[in-house]
């Protein structure tokens, strides 16, 4: 039950269409990747430790959540302890207090556990995998220690979200009930959803942080992964606002006085290269061809202005981007030449099978993208199968790794990635340790000299430090032709005229609180 | 009559029973382990076995397929893999979608349809015959998805009159408009022609010549012409509502109407076979027990058309 | 979307006959007079032959794309009919894709008139318990909508060209059987069939002879009036993401790629449709034009 804000007008609504093909869960670790978490993660939940998103001039940092602060003891380094924020109720009026962090690591990894939820799970597991043991110290205190001395360990739990024990067991410790009626710590409550078309969130008035009180009343997200269901809707009035319009319908929607907004994010859109042994990628030349086969400059144009060419896993302004001697261009010339001396080219094409999905967080325009690459490649002599497969399947090829019988004959995956952290970013994709649930190496990827520098990144506690042996990773990777890097999206999105108040961070996670409609 | 009915029935028992096991059988055609698709992911050894066990997925096939149609029969067709949902939850709102749109489909069909045949009827050879047999035929012949597409182009992208796609709030009717017109072309022109070859039989028959000869005005015989032909009408318009409800898949994705057939579409990509095998199984289903009702309305209408 | 309703030709007061030589004579000069099957044949044999002779036609590479030449309007550098969402030639895109859209409408009606027909002539003429068991077979996959099947199928088979064709042969199958069983049965129950066994002819000359050639001609006609429905429906799967796949030119396909652009280019993104459009338009012509012309009751 709402009560509009004092003065009783009309609720102001804010209406959101994603391009999700489900409602994300709600039970706390939300599926469909980076928009679910962007839109009911983190708008229900809060994690321990959250991201700064009130800015769009930098890359998104770190700052207390749940967590007033955090900090590894001296001598081993494995041992975090956290101290938690006083005084935080959940929705349904239980208190957040150690416990409720014990409780929904329990949720994560505890098998056992009455509230073990294998969807979270699914979600959540690498975010935990370097987890230990863990227990209550007092009520606003929490030890958690992981495996290994873990410099990124904060960033993992930035996406560790809390949810109410309390609701758990009122629901008859059922997370399908629970899923319907959700509880959390964060700004907005759950008012109703309806499966496959769209969640609606009312704005919680006792949310711990004032300054992060929704201004709006009211949050309805739709599920629309049909692009031009998404940009009619924009235009009718049905939505104030919409992710990922497609490039081509932005000057009709910029025609009819729509605000379309861009920003760079820790975004990148590659192909994921298997290195299973029946995998033509294992040979570097082959990696190497595909990398200069593809026409950066002309798929950004078709883009028109929502993308950038990339040189490289992370954009060339990041502190880890260092300097690879590994140019990404368009050179099909050279590219033909290494094909030779593999073996193919144009009159003997090499037979190549990419899984792509219909649409998807970071996505972005995946079936015209892939045709494009698909024409760049055949040119230099790579005959490519597309699979295409739907986004939240493509997310279920991706964390069964390579090897998996699932993923027999695929010899790489186009799923969008992210960098906001090391180890998703760099470390989680180049260790040879890293394969999937635990890390993100899909392919397989193994390179001993990669692996000093993860090693070495994990121990290094200083961040400016460790930004120069990231940079030296990124180097590594780069020259070695890890993936098949395209372009960085950035991040449209189309509004209302009438949306006031959004700012843009350069991150994967949006604060739609402060955000009014006139 | 009742023997009649009874026969009928006794005749779709079967043709159920063949349709479940065809909806069995397309599941394990799919590639790869079907059981593989049901299990949830990161669902722990023991609940594998668990979910194996339950499905019998150890057993031949025969007692595979008997241990599902007992769960079908009960109400439980599964949970969405995706979504972890009863597949019934999943269905019943889209089933209600659907319904909502064959049914204005049908009703525009209806009266376009019998509207234009009746014309034609009585205009028979004539140039207006012509026209209408063209736009009859036009009806049938049209993609009606590349309708539906060309309706938005002029309405909603030209003239911005029309929503584009989805369902908007139920009050608002705008969004069944367009959607509605592209399904309903097949029908009216297949609801024209019948409508058009019923009227011009009955016209000759010696009743409608005797009822001019007393001298019954044109509109009174027209009332004992539309009785005559009513039950043709209701016979095609019952089979073309049945049509449209299990084939409006096309449509449903061109305007994202959240039908059945969007419903299938995205079980299709997400290979959550239990949705599609239960939504296939259901709209079948409903498209055998629509062929037996309209059979016996079409029977108790006249009762000298006889089915072997 | 239902496959076109279907009618035998009734007997005449005189029972059937043997078709004469002079019937098909009949039939194929009452064709030739009529002007809108003339018009349709005309139209479709062009598409057919532009279709079959497209290498040799001087058009643009179909597959050849430039992202600087998107979506442009027709008559832009020399393309007729304006590029595609990926700057290809779109006149060229056409009338390849009328090479796959044509294919896959046509193969699977072709492929069921054969079988569907085997099966029908077959349960018509063994009659009794063999036609219950096969007819009811048949009923089962009858009582499937069309385009669900045909949905169905395919999205448990997999995308692409021969899964369609394997589809649609199957969905349209129990029709063909359906009328090929039901003509056979009375065409079967003749006096003159009985007649010409009685004289000694052995089973296969009267099946030849009188059945075959009284119940070939409702069922090419029924068959053809599937030609159109089959093309539709083709598309349909393509359209879908069922069918063809990219970067393959067929018309349903091209129809899913380009309704991105509908707000860019409208009239780019529904060219193809008119391509299925007419092609089924034609087809539905000329099938009525073949069933007037062969209605001995004229």
């Amino acid at each position: 039950m709402v009560m509009p804000m004092a003065g009783a007008h009309a609720e102001s609504i804010l209406r959101v269409a994603s391009t999700t093909a489900d409602i994300p869960l709600t039970t706390g670790q939300a599926s469909q990747g980076g928009e679910g978490m962007r839109f009911v993660g983190y708008s229900l939940y809060d994690p321990l430790i959250r991201w700064d998103l009130s800015r769009s001039d930098v890359t998104a940092r770190l700052a207390p959540g749940l967590a007033l602060s955090w900090s590894p003891d001296p001598e081993t380094r494995k041992t975090w302890t956290f101290k938690l924020r006083p005084d935080v109720k959940f929705h349904d009026g239980s208190a957040f207090d150690a416990d409720a962090v014990v409780w929904n690591l329990d949720k994560l990894i505890k098998r056992d556990a009455v509230q073990y939820d294998p969807a979270q799970a699914a979600q959540g597991s690498q975010y935990v995998q370097n987890i230990e043991s863990y227990r209550a110290v007092d009520p606003l205190t929490v030890e958690i220690t992981t495996k290994t001395p873990d410099s990124i360990f904060p960033y993992m739990m930035a996406s560790v979200l809390m949810s109410s024990p309390a609701r758990f067991k009122e629901v008859g410790q059922d997370w399908a009930k629970f899923a319907t009626q959700p509880s959390g710590t964060g700004p907005w409550k759950m008012d109703k959803l309806v499966p496959r078309e769209r969640i609606e969130m009312v704005r919680n008035p006792d949310y711990w942080d004032p300054a992060r009180v929704p201004k709006t009343d009211r949050l309805v997200v739709y599920a629309m992964p049909d692009p031009n269901t998404r940009v009619a809707s924009l235009l009718s009035g049905q939505v104030d606002w919409v992710e990922a319009p497609p490039p081509d319908t932005l000057p009709r929607l910029k025609a009819a006085g729509m605000n379309i907004v861009t920003n760079i994010y820790p975004h990148i859109w590659p192909y994921q290269l298997s290195f299973s042994p029946d995998s033509p990628f294992r040979d570097i030349r082959i990696r190497k061809a595909a990398n200069l086969a593809i026409d950066r400059e002309g798929l950004s144009e078709f883009l028109a202005g929502t993308a950038m060419p990339a040189q490289g896993s992370i954009d060339p302004k990041h502190p880890w981007f260092g300097n690879p001697s590994f140019k990404l261009q368009y050179d099909p010339e050279q590219a033909k030449a290494l094909m030779k001396e593999a073996g193919y080219g144009p009159d003997k094409p090499l037979k190549v099978k990419f899984a792509i999905s219909t649409a998807g967080s970071g996505q972005m325009q995946p079936l015209p993208m892939n045709e494009f690459i698909q024409e760049n490649l055949k040119e230099v002599g790579f005959d490519v199968e597309l699979v295409v497969l739907e986004w939240e399947a493509l997310r279920a090829r991706r964390r069964a790794g390579s090897d998996d019988p699932v993923n027999k004959g695929i010899h790489g995956i186009n799923n969008s990635w992210g960098y906001w952290e090391p180890f998703i970013g760099l470390m989680g994709v180049a260790g040879s340790t890293q394969r999937p649930p635990k890390g993100y190496n899909w392919g397989g990827y193994s390179d001993p000299e990669a692996d000093k520098l993860v090693e070495a990144a994990f121990n290094e506690f200083d961040p400016e430090k460790q930004d120069k042996i990231l940079a030296k990773l990124h180097e590594r990777i780069v020259d070695q032709a890890m993936w098949i890097w395209v372009v960085h999206d950035l991040n449209p999105r189309a509004m209302s005229p009438k949306v006031k108040g959004f700012v843009q961070a350069q991150s994967w996670f949006q604060d739609l609180t402060p955000v009014t409609v006139e | 009559m009742l023997r009649y009915v009874l026969r009928r029935l006794l005749y779709a028992l079967p043709i159920a029973f063949g349709v479940s096991l065809v909806c069995f059988t397309l599941v394990h055609l799919a590639p790869g382990d079907p059981i593989d698709s049901i299990i949830p992911e990161g669902a722990s050894e023991e609940a594998i076995a668990q979910i194996k066990a339950d499905y019998g997925a150890d057993q031949p096939l025969p007692m595979q397929y008997l241990k599902w149609l007992g769960r079908v029969v009960t109400g439980d067709l599964g949970q969405s893999i995706k979504s972890g949902r009863p597949v019934t939850q999943e269905i019943a709102p889209a089933i209600v979608n659907s319904v909502i749109l064959a049914s204005a489909g049908i009703a525009l069909a209806l009266i376009a349809g019998c509207g234009l045949g009746t014309i034609a009827g009585y205009a028979r050879r004539r140039a207006v015959d012509s026209v209408i047999t063209g736009i009859a035929i036009t009806g049938i012949s049209i993609p009606h998805y590349w309708l539906g597409m060309v309706l938005v182009v002029v309405f909603s992208v030209g003239l911005n009159w029309l929503p584009a796609s989805g369902m908007g709030s139920p009050a608002d009717l705008s969004h069944l408009i367009l959607p509605a017109i592209a399904l309903s072309a097949i029908p009216t022109g297949i609801i024209a022609r019948s409508v058009r070859a019923a009227v011009i039989e009955v016209r000759k028959q010696e009743f409608v010549q005797t009822l001019y000869a007393k001298g019954l005005s044109d509109v009174a015989v027209f009332r004992h012409v539309a009785r005559n032909v009513a039950p043709t009408v209701l016979a095609v318009m019952g089979l073309q509502f049945a049509q449209m409800l299990g084939g409006s898949i096309l449509v449903e994705t061109v305007f994202s109407w959240p039908g059945t057939g969007f419903l299938m579409n995205a079980a299709i990509f997400s290979r959550d076979l239990p949705v599609l095998q239960g939504t296939i199984l259901m709209l079948a289903m409903l498209f055998v027990v629509m062929n037996l009702m309209v059979d016996i309305l079409q029977m108790l209408f006249d009762p000298r058309v006889k089915r072997h | 979307m239902s496959t076109a309703v279907a009618t035998a030709p009734a007997p005449t007061a005189s029972g059937f006959r043997r078709p004469s030589t002079g019937f098909w004579q009949t039939v194929g000069r009452r064709l030739s007079r009529d002007p809108v099957t003339l018009a349709c044949a005309a139209i479709l044999l062009l598409i057919v032959l532009a279709a079959l002779f497209a290498p040799w036609l001087g058009l643009d590479d179909p597959y050849k794309q430039s992202m600087v030449r998107r979506l442009k309007p027709f008559g832009y550098q020399g393309h007729w009919l304006g590029t595609d969402e990926l700057g290809r030639d779109m006149l060229s895109r056409l009338v390849y894709g009328g090479r796959s859209s044509l294919f896959t409408g046509f193969v699977p009606v072709v492929l069921a008139t054969l079988i569907g027909g085997l099966l029908g002539i077959v349960a018509g003429y063994l009659g009794g318990r063999w036609n219950m068991v096969i007819m009811r077979c048949i009923d089962v996959f009858y009582a499937f909508p069309s385009v669900l099947l045909a949905v169905a199928i395919s999205g448990v088979l997999g995308a692409g060209q021969f899964n369609s064709i394997v589809s649609l042969t199957l969905v349209f199958v129990p029709a063909v059987a359906r009328i090929a069983e039901s003509v056979t049965t009375r065409v079967r129950n003749e006096d003159f069939v009985d007649a010409a066994r009685a004289t000694g002819a052995s089973t296969t000359s009267v099946l030849f002879h009188h059945v075959l050639s009284n119940v070939l001609g409702p069922i090419l006609v029924y068959a053809s009036s599937l030609i159109s429905v089959s093309i539709v429906i083709a598309s349909g799967l393509s359209f879908l993401g069922l069918g063809v796949t990219p970067p393959n030119a067929d018309w349903g396909l091209m129809l899913n790629t380009l309704r991105q652009s509908i707000y860019v280019a409208p009239v780019t993104a529904i060219l193809p449709g008119i391509m299925i459009f007419i092609t089924s338009m034609c087809f539905s012509l000329m099938s009525d034009g073949l069933r007037s012309a062969m209605d001995v009751k004229a």
